[in-house]
């Protein structure tokens, strides 16, 4: 054990200065046995968000100025920014929710919804969100979650939740059908016609689960 | 059809429900518990202890997560391993949405090392388990040294005892309407904040002294006081050694946690705790040891009567009962409780905290070294605990500097007493 002539204290482990003076320690025999081991700094993991992030900031500035020097009827440096930041926003929550794949799953679902409506509306109203995206996302969703749960081997109170809640949002399509909000009406069929399936399915077969469930998760 | 598995679930108490709200990368809200042995620890041998101790406290293989409402905690099926020192002191364990156990052993040479995320347990109920694991590991492993006779733990109480939510037993969140005044009394005060240079990664720096009891308790008996005024006051002495003259007109306050099982019976593994403030503001510009002493003891003659904590847990319990505060979504009361917390730390300038004696049966005597305590803090910490002759005093600090530490220590050997430091400060690396 080393000793520190000026705070009068033992200095356990192999150290060269006084932790509590910083004054070089008297070298009295080594003590072999550290009481604390050396932990390296954590890895740099974020390498790769911080060039997404400056390669995005290059790519608008450089659009604006491509833009001024060469106008065009649309002003499509907009169409950059708002790319970029449902990108971002779709990404961000991917990060976020990276350790609970049913709800990264429920959050995406959303998020690509609300954005293919904004980029619809945006773009002339096409309907293509409606027509296509919104029930494709839908059912897609449902199918992806029950495979995930099962790849994950995840157990059954762990996603049926989610997998009740993205049925859910699978019937929504049935409200487009209904009002006439839609051209093409196939994809929402399909998106409630399975919405529906699973729902049964649930409800039949998980009832008591999805009870506990929601009991445990929305206790006041 | 049947139900396959009933999920088991269960609410975090009244004190817990702060942790998983302020818990972030600067301040885990995580502490270690230490058992050093004379010998190196063998980690199949800990693994095994481990498996057997974990099984008589069931909370502790829950996972911390998130309802609409509340958080909660929820039994899983998941398996405590024991792993070599891996990661620095008290980082983070509980992460959002990460379903993982809300506890980690470590060893390292000759050290058992318990990390506990603070929601689960306080330091009284975390030893018990810690206790029981150290104890489950010297049977095993020198079980036929003790043949014929085996000793047992004193706290070998009931699986449902010692998972009791005592809060929710002794306070029923009535307010006595008339004394509501009395606990708000002084309660914004700003009082000084020690500033630094924060460590790498946020890591937590750790100094331990390890130090005979009996001369201590010595010579908190020349001051005539206890051994944790006498820890307190000199902490204070020692920052207050460090302000300027401007800075010396703010008060230094210290948040002590109290174990509420001293005045409440129960033997719960999970929180039961209060915390109060003890203050000392000088009105010249040196402080007088004892003089501090006096103002401190007075704090605490005050703040630990059996009315006052009744009045303030009831509080506390009166919060979480309100309609209000139960129907809010869970995102907004993070951030209520994180605003509360942000104000109440306005008020603190570091803390103290003893776990006091700990026992363990007498055959252990010749395998266990000392025990040692301490937690991830916004600011410097102490926490103490002894063992036997072994008296641990532990500062923990998110920052570089340590000329408080220093002054505490020096005060110490300076009047003759013996102290062994251990660190986790890797000074090889640091230019300075």
């Amino acid at each position: 054990m080393k000793y520190c002539n000026h705070c009068k204290v033992h200095i356990r482990g192999n150290k060269q200065k006084c932790p509590l003076c910083r004054n070089i320690l008297s070298d009295s025999g080594q003590d072999r046995n550290e009481v604390y081991p050396k932990i390296p700094p954590a890895y740099e993991r974020h390498l790769l968000i911080r060039i997404m992030i400056f390669i995005s900031i290059v790519s608008i500035v450089v659009s604006f100025v491509v833009y001024s020097i060469f106008p065009s009827d649309i002003n499509w440096p907009m169409l950059v920014v708002f790319g970029l930041l449902s990108m971002w926003l779709s990404l961000t929550l991917v990060i976020r929710k990276r350790h609970h794949i049913t709800k990264n799953i429920m959050y995406q679902v959303t998020v690509v919804s609300m954005l293919s409506v904004f980029w619809d509306w945006r773009t002339g109203w096409r309907g293509w969100s409606l027509d296509y995206v919104i029930p494709v996302v839908c059912i897609t969703a449902i199918f992806v979650m029950y495979i995930m749960a099962k790849i994950m081997k995840l157990s059954i109170r762990d996603y049926i939740t989610y997998l009740f809640l993205s049925a859910l949002f699978g019937f929504i399509p049935v409200l487009f059908i209904l009002f006439h909000w839609v051209n093409v009406i196939y994809p929402s069929m399909i998106s409630v016609a399975g919405s529906i399936i699973f729902l049964s399915a649930i409800l039949i077969f998980q009832g008591e689960n999805i009870k506990a469930e929601l009991n445990k998760r929305m206790h006041i | 059809m049947k139900q396959r598995k009933r999920v088991e679930w269960s609410r975090l108490d009244n004190a817990s429900k702060i942790f998983p709200a302020t818990a972030s990368d600067k301040d885990t809200k995580v502490f270690r518990l230490v058992c050093e042995l004379y010998e190196k620890v063998e980690p199949k041998v800990l693994q095994r202890a481990l498996d057997d101790t974990v099984e008589s406290f069931p909370l502790y293989k829950s996972v911390l997560r998130r309802g609409v409402f509340w958080y909660y905690f929820e039994i899983s099926d998941l398996k405590p391993t024991v792993e070599i020192e891996s990661l620095p002191v008290c980082a983070p364990i509980y992460m959002r949405d990460k379903r993982n156990l809300v506890f980690r052993v470590f060893y390292y040479n000759n050290r058992i090392n318990l990390e506990i995320f603070h929601a689960l347990s306080d330091g009284t109920g975390a030893l018990l388990f810690f206790r029981t694991l150290v104890s489950n590991y010297l049977l095993l492993k020198y079980g036929e040294e003790f043949a014929y006779k085996g000793p047992k733990l004193d706290c070998d109480v009931s699986v449902s005892k010692k998972m009791d939510d005592s809060f929710d037993r002794y306070f029923d969140g009535k307010e006595d309407l008339n004394r509501k005044t009395k606990i708000k009394k002084g309660k914004h005060l700003r009082a000084y904040h020690i500033q630094g240079v924060r460590n790498d990664e946020n890591r937590m720096q750790v100094i331990e002294g390890c130090m005979p009891v009996k001369a201590l308790l010595d010579m908190a008996h020349q001051y005539n006081t206890t051994l944790t005024i006498f820890i307190a006051s000199l902490f204070i002495y020692s920052i207050f050694s460090e302000m300027s003259a401007n800075e010396k007109k703010v008060p230094v306050v210290l948040s002590v946690p109290i174990n509420l099982r001293q005045f409440f019976s129960s033997a719960t593994a999970r929180n039961f705790f209060s915390t109060m403030n003890a203050g000392f503001s000088a009105d010249k510009n040196t402080a007088d040891l004892a003089e501090i002493i006096q103002n401190i003891s007075k704090d605490f003659m005050e703040s630990l009567t059996e009315e006052r904590l009744v009045q303030q847990l009831n509080h506390f319990m009166s919060l979480e009962k309100k309609l209000f505060t139960r129907i809010v979504p869970l995102p907004l009361k993070d951030l209520f409780l994180r605003l509360a917390n942000h104000m109440n730390d306005r008020g603190i300038t570091a803390a103290i905290s003893n776990i006091g004696q700990i026992s363990m049966p007498s055959e252990f005597d010749g395998y266990i070294k000392l025990f040692s305590i301490f937690t991830s803090a916004r600011r410097p910490q102490i926490c103490m605990c002894s063992y036997k002759d072994n008296l641990v005093i532990t500062f923990t600090s998110p920052f570089r500097e340590t000329e408080i530490q220093r002054t505490f220590f020096e005060f110490l050997s300076s009047r003759g007493i013996e102290i062994e430091i251990s660190t986790n400060i890797d000074n090889a690396d640091r230019n300075e």
